[in-house]
């Protein structure tokens, strides 16, 4: 057993040791203040008793009170006072419990003579006795059978109708009351004891009780300590994850400004010569072509740019009714057009209008139409078609499909995670804006594959309560195509 | 004297086709490329004195492209080009006889005076006291297709340095006759624009202390061959303004 649990029981005994002093302690005082009224009305009692069987004297032609009346106020409050006084100075004091059981018991006395000793009031002793277990103190019962003893035995010899009521008792009727009184005391002697005990073990189990709750308490600090430190390490690695999750986009950005910059430097270097060199730049077609250049390329910058700002920027949707078809056709035009691929506008035109920020999903149409007319391999006639369903309770389902070269299954888990690209060039970013706009307009957006066959994202968004009434764009409900070449 | 004439190799049609107009301008023959695969193919068919190409693409990337011409024609000046500066492909193509590698964006007239440069194919002047350690380094540039020279003391390398086509110098710190340092000194007063990369023996403090400012890089011997090729090429490069 280590140090610390030795002293840790030791806490636990004593502390179990203080309360049950301070139980006792409770006790003590709670039944010196009892005997206190005890003994006063006894006192009273006894005054009562005298002036009933012997009120007055006469002797000769003088009345005067009787001695007996005179031995009620006077020893009985002599008696009396001093352990009331002790009860009320001092209480729970040991010397005050003895000093109540030794002068309890000469009250008894004197209430016996008074009544001229009948045995009857000799039943006072036995009850006072067993009032004093209220104690729960055996150490009473000295002081208390001492006095009793002493006073039947001097009384025996000298006095003995004042305590038999009989003039001559046989020699051992002092030891026949006092055998009683003893045979009261071992019962009430064995029953403090226990009752000590049980007090002890009641103390014990309350120490060990407060001890668990104290350690209790102090392990929870621990754990709170504990809990604040892990508190403060997350913070630090969410921290140092978005630290180097910033590092990794400023590179990628970075990089990606690079080529476009490197070009634009070039035409500028060019232009530059032309200029300088005296009137030659109005001539050569070629400073025409390279303003061109240097213009598509600061708008390569500027489209990194907003990418880059759409990812950092999470802009709440603004919702109003948008016709998808139409939106559809607007995102069609914006993608340029590449040899060999026709992109179709498939979305029914008596399709219900949804409620959509109509910018963003502008965007997050232009990205996927973008990425899948990018998709289709040059020696194929590539075909990507927009699509939709939904409305009228139905859930929402846009699709962007075509017949490219298809994504492979390792690719398609990281495909929406920002950074992630399989293009040479590329922020990695599309893909990671389009499905926080998805997302924030509390839709999902997922993707189907198939390796050399091609590729379908969708979108599937939830019908709110208040579904826009049916087939604004196009009452007839005809459907057309839209082919691009 | 018939004009230079350079494969441009670059995905990026913007870049390309201005970057061929400002060769052009300097009087070089470029013929230009749209992927590596492209390039390969003139290359079959077709003599360059030079060829610069940017690094990704898709495809053939730019350093399987060098890769695949060095071990047709491996005299023939490559310049990558590359707006991504840190990668291991970089490296290990530095490494193997890139001529340098050119950091997007560039500065044009930069760029033209390395490209210049390498056309003219210059000389990577080794400076070792002991002649089978000079043979040997000397080697190492051969073996990568860069033209090397080895001299064994001080006067000569200035003479070298003064009398030929030297860019870049690798100079042994500790050599009898004239002291490394000295030598150092007097390479930058007569030809400032030769960048010196110093190697020594052993730890000589002081003497690196003393040319710290005036030298590209220095290494300790044994110096690994692969970074001694790429300081090489990177002391090529182009100053960053």
């Amino acid at each position: 057993m280590t140090g610390a649990a030795v002293s840790q029981l030791d806490e636990v005994e004593a502390r179990s040791r203080e309360l049950l002093a301070e139980q006792q302690g409770a006790v003590w005082r709670r039944t010196d203040r009892m005997f206190a009224g005890l003994m006063l009305a006894q006192w009273v009692v006894g005054i009562g008793v005298a002036w009933l069987i012997s009120p007055l004297t006469w002797a000769g032609k003088t009345s005067a009170v009787h001695i007996h009346v005179q031995a009620a106020i006077f020893l009985g409050g002599a008696i009396t006072s001093v352990p009331v006084l002790l009860a009320f100075a001092r209480p729970g004091w040991i010397v005050t419990r003895h000093v109540i059981a030794g002068a309890e018991m000469l009250l008894a006395a004197l209430l016996i003579h008074l009544t001229g000793g009948r045995i009857e009031t000799h039943f006072l002793i036995f009850g006072a006795l067993a009032f004093m277990a209220m104690y729960r103190d055996w150490t009473v019962f000295v002081p208390a059978t001492l006095v009793v003893g002493v006073d039947h035995l001097l009384r025996q010899i000298y006095w003995p109708e004042s305590v038999f009521g009989i003039v001559a008792p046989e020699w051992w009727r002092w030891l026949e009351h006092a055998f009683y009184v003893v045979f009261e005391d071992a019962f009430l002697i064995a029953s403090c004891v226990i009752s000590t005990r049980e007090m002890m073990a009641l103390s014990r189990r309350q120490a060990e009780l407060e001890d668990s709750q104290f350690r209790a308490q102090e392990k929870s600090a621990e754990l709170d300590l504990a809990l604040e430190a892990l508190k403060h390490s997350q913070e630090d690695l969410v921290r140092n994850e978005k630290l180097a999750a910033v590092g990794k986009l400023a590179a990628s950005v970075g990089h990606e400004l690079r080529n476009p910059l490197a070009a634009i430097q070039s035409a500028h270097a060019y232009i530059a010569k032309k200029v300088g060199d005296g009137g030659q730049a109005a001539s050569d077609p070629r400073v025409g072509q390279f303003f061109g250049v240097v213009q598509r390329e600061l708008n390569a910058c500027s489209r990194i740019i907003s990418d880059l700002l759409d990812f950092a920027r999470e802009k709440k949707p603004d919702l109003r009714p948008c016709p998808l078809r139409a939106l559809a056709e607007e995102a069609i035009s914006i993608v340029p057009a590449r040899a060999g691929v026709s992109v179709t506008n498939e979305v029914p035109s008596s399709l219900p209008v949804p409620a959509i920020d109509k910018n963003q999903f502008r965007q997050v149409l232009v990205n996927l139409i973008q990425n899948a007319v990018e998709a289709v391999p040059d020696d194929r006639a590539g075909r990507v078609t927009v699509s939709a369903t939904g409305g009228d309770g139905v859930p929402w389902r846009i699709a962007v499909t075509d017949n490219g070269m298809g994504i492979p299954e390792e690719n398609l888990r990281n495909i929406f995670q920002p950074l992630f690209t399989t293009k040479t060039k590329g922020t990695g970013l599309g893909l990671a804006v389009v499905a926080g706009m998805v997302e924030r307009h509390g839709g999902r957006i997922g993707v189907e594959s198939k390796e050399g066959e091609g590729t379908e994202f969708f979108i599937e968004l939830p019908t709110p309560a208040s579904s826009l009434a049916s087939g604004l764009e196009n009452a007839a409900g005809a459907t057309r195509t839209a082919g691009r070449g | 004297m018939s004009r230079t004439r350079i494969l441009l190799v670059d995905d990026e049609e913007s870049l390309r086709i201005t970057l061929a107009a400002n060769l052009e301008l300097e009087g070089y023959e470029v013929v230009e490329a749209g992927s590596g695969e492209e390039a390969l193919r003139l290359a079959e068919t077709e003599a360059f004195d030079l060829v610069l190409s940017d690094i990704r693409m898709p495809g053939m990337n730019g350093v399987d492209l060098f890769r695949a011409l060095k071990a047709r024609r491996p005299m023939v000046p490559c310049i990558l080009m590359s707006a991504f500066s840190l990668e291991e492909l970089v490296a290990s193509a530095l490494s193997e006889g890139v001529f340098t590698l050119l950091s997007k964006p560039f500065d044009i007239q930069a760029a033209l005076a390395v490209l210049t440069k390498a056309a003219r194919g210059p000389v990577v002047l080794v400076v070792d006291d002991t002649p089978a350690d000079a043979e040997t380094t000397a080697s190492l540039f051969k073996a990568v297709g860069l033209k090397a020279t080895a001299v064994f003391s001080g006067p000569e390398a200035l003479q070298a340095i003064i009398e030929g086509d030297v860019d870049v110098c690798v100079v042994d710190l500790v050599m009898p006759g004239m002291s490394g340092a000295e030598f150092i000194e007097e390479c930058r007063k007569q030809r400032p624009e030769v960048a010196v990369i110093v190697v020594s023996g052993y730890s000589v403090p002081e003497l690196l202390r003393a040319t710290e400012t005036q030298v590209f890089t220095s290494f300790q011997k044994p110096v690994p061959p692969d970074q001694l090729i790429r300081a090489v090429a990177q002391a090529r490069a182009p100053a960053k303004s």
